[in-house]
């Protein structure tokens, strides 16, 4: 074995810090095409149609019971193959990147679809009522009173959430996508997997902050969303 | 579908041996990781000094870092570090002796530690901090009053949280294959790799998980019932 070598975990933080954009790139773009979807999902799932809610409560189950990483492989491997059957054109395994945007909109979605749901009920049910009372119209009544309240009960957790995505996007090496996993898996492979523990710490340290960075970001709008209430925060615990 | 059936068929129970190592990471790992998770969580409700800190720190870097990074971390470090024990201690073990699932489950009992610490710390939150001075009160002990009153009630409002960790410690074990664990993911892609049958060996994955996956939520939700009729 080599001796562990600490200079080198800062040559392959300089080597790795480029592809923290390709990282954050699939990120940003899985966040918003799996908000808008789970955003639908969690229409169906409080619609008054019976099929759409069970459509929706499946979607959410499956996806709960699918390791990332085989939904990942399903996707690569079977997307072309059905969009060749549906369409005839044949689109080779190229464009990486939307395959792991897809896997990673289509986890994000239920995730997201469970966090609408359960942050459009924690908001009163009255609330609806005292607003018709005021003259409100249900449009008004949903964009002005009930969204702004759940947003701000459902930020917390889409934080966290949007952590999770962080994560699951580094198995997309796997497929050989080269953002800052796969271009760990490349630097280690170079070195013949000498100096992988030095590499793999410089990783995680720059996951860490990333993860921080996102939390940090949060706590931010969340001071800003709690401005004016009286209630003091959400962690008013008796045991602390 | 060009799906190759027999394959499929063939292949899903070849996988299916795969169940008791995944099962048994999952169980051990949650078994090991339960007493430091309680004490963790302890720690951080008493707000214990440097103690409650350096545990902050540690699972904040467990959870601001992917499973794979702590995998291939853990997997490049242990191996040489107890073969450098060996050798200072001049013994004859051989490294290579030690079995994957040794390694899978330092992982996720790392791992496991940590969201556990997590869900423990939120169902004592959960219990009225009234119920530990009435228990005083009565002049039990902190340690009776924990053992007696605390944890049971607790223990309950943990049931739904303790299914969705076993379900994501589950699910998560599939990447145990990079260890070369032969659990149910390994078996598939081997199988797939003679023929380049890779559509069907996920399928196969696929569909054993969600049924593992679907029945570990049904025993805690029974647990769950019977527990809330008990009450």
């Amino acid at each position: 074995m080599r001796p562990f070598d600490p200079a080198f975990i800062l040559k392959s933080f300089t080597e790795l810090l480029p592809f923290a954009g390709r990282t954050l790139e699939v990120m940003l773009l899985s966040v918003v095409c799996g908000t808008l979807f789970g955003t639908l999902l969690a229409w169906a799932r409080l619609s008054r149609s019976h099929i759409a809610r069970a459509a929706a409560a499946v979607y959410v189950h499956i996806i709960r019971c699918t390791p990332s990483i085989v939904l990942l492989f399903i996707v690569y491997y079977g997307l072309p193959v059905l969009f060749r059957l549906a369409t005839g054109i044949r689109t080779g395994y190229n464009g990486k990147l939307i395959y792991v945007t897809i896997t990673l909109s289509l986890l994000f979605a239920a995730s997201m679809c469970e966090l609408f749901r359960s942050s459009y009920s924690s908001v009163d049910e009255g609330q609806w009522d005292a607003a018709f009372c005021c003259g409100f119209t249900p449009i008004q009544t949903a964009r002005l009173i009930i969204i702004p309240q759940a947003l701000t009960a459902a930020l917390p957790v889409f934080c966290s959430e949007i952590i999770a995505l962080l994560k699951q996007g580094a198995l997309a090496f796997t497929i050989g996508f080269i953002d800052l996993m796969g271009e760990t898996d490349v630097i280690v492979a170079r070195n013949y997997g000498a100096h992988g523990l030095e590499t793999y710490i410089a990783l995680a340290v720059i996951y860490w902050v990333l993860a921080i960075a996102i939390e940090l970001i949060e706590g931010f709008f969340e001071q800003r969303a709690m401005r004016g209430k009286s209630i003091p925060g959400r962690d008013g615990s008796k045991w602390n | 579908m060009e799906l190759n059936l027999p394959f499929l068929e063939k292949t899903f129970i070849l996988a299916l041996r795969g169940i008791p190592v995944s099962l048994e990471i999952t169980v051990l790992s949650i078994l090991l990781a339960a007493l430091p998770a309680y004490l963790m969580a302890l720690a951080r409700l008493y707000h214990v000094k440097i103690a409650s800190q350096i545990i902050k720190v540690f699972i904040s870097l467990i959870r601001g870092t992917p499973m794979i990074v702590q995998i291939l971390f853990i997997y490049s470090l242990l191996p040489s570090l107890i073969n450098a024990v060996a050798v200072r201690c001049s013994s004859s073990f051989n490294v290579f002796d030690i079995h994957p699932v040794v390694y899978a489950v330092v992982v996720f009992t790392l791992h496991a530690s940590v969201m556990l610490s997590e869900v423990i710390r939120a169902s004592i939150t959960t219990v009225d901090r009234g119920q530990l001075d009435a228990a005083y009160a009565l002049g039990m002990r902190q340690q009776q009053a924990f053992r007696l009153i605390i944890l049971p009630q607790a223990a309950v409002e943990a049931v739904p949280n303790l299914g969705t960790l076993t379900v994501n410690l589950f699910k998560e074990t599939s990447l145990s294959f990079l260890m070369t664990v032969k659990d149910i993911t390994a078996i598939a892609k081997i199988e797939a790799s003679y023929g380049y049958n890779y559509i069907e060996a996920y399928v196969d994955i696929f569909i054993i998980y969600l049924i593992m996956c679907s029945l570990i939520q049904l025993v805690f939700y029974i647990v769950e019932k019977a527990l809330n009729h008990a009450r």
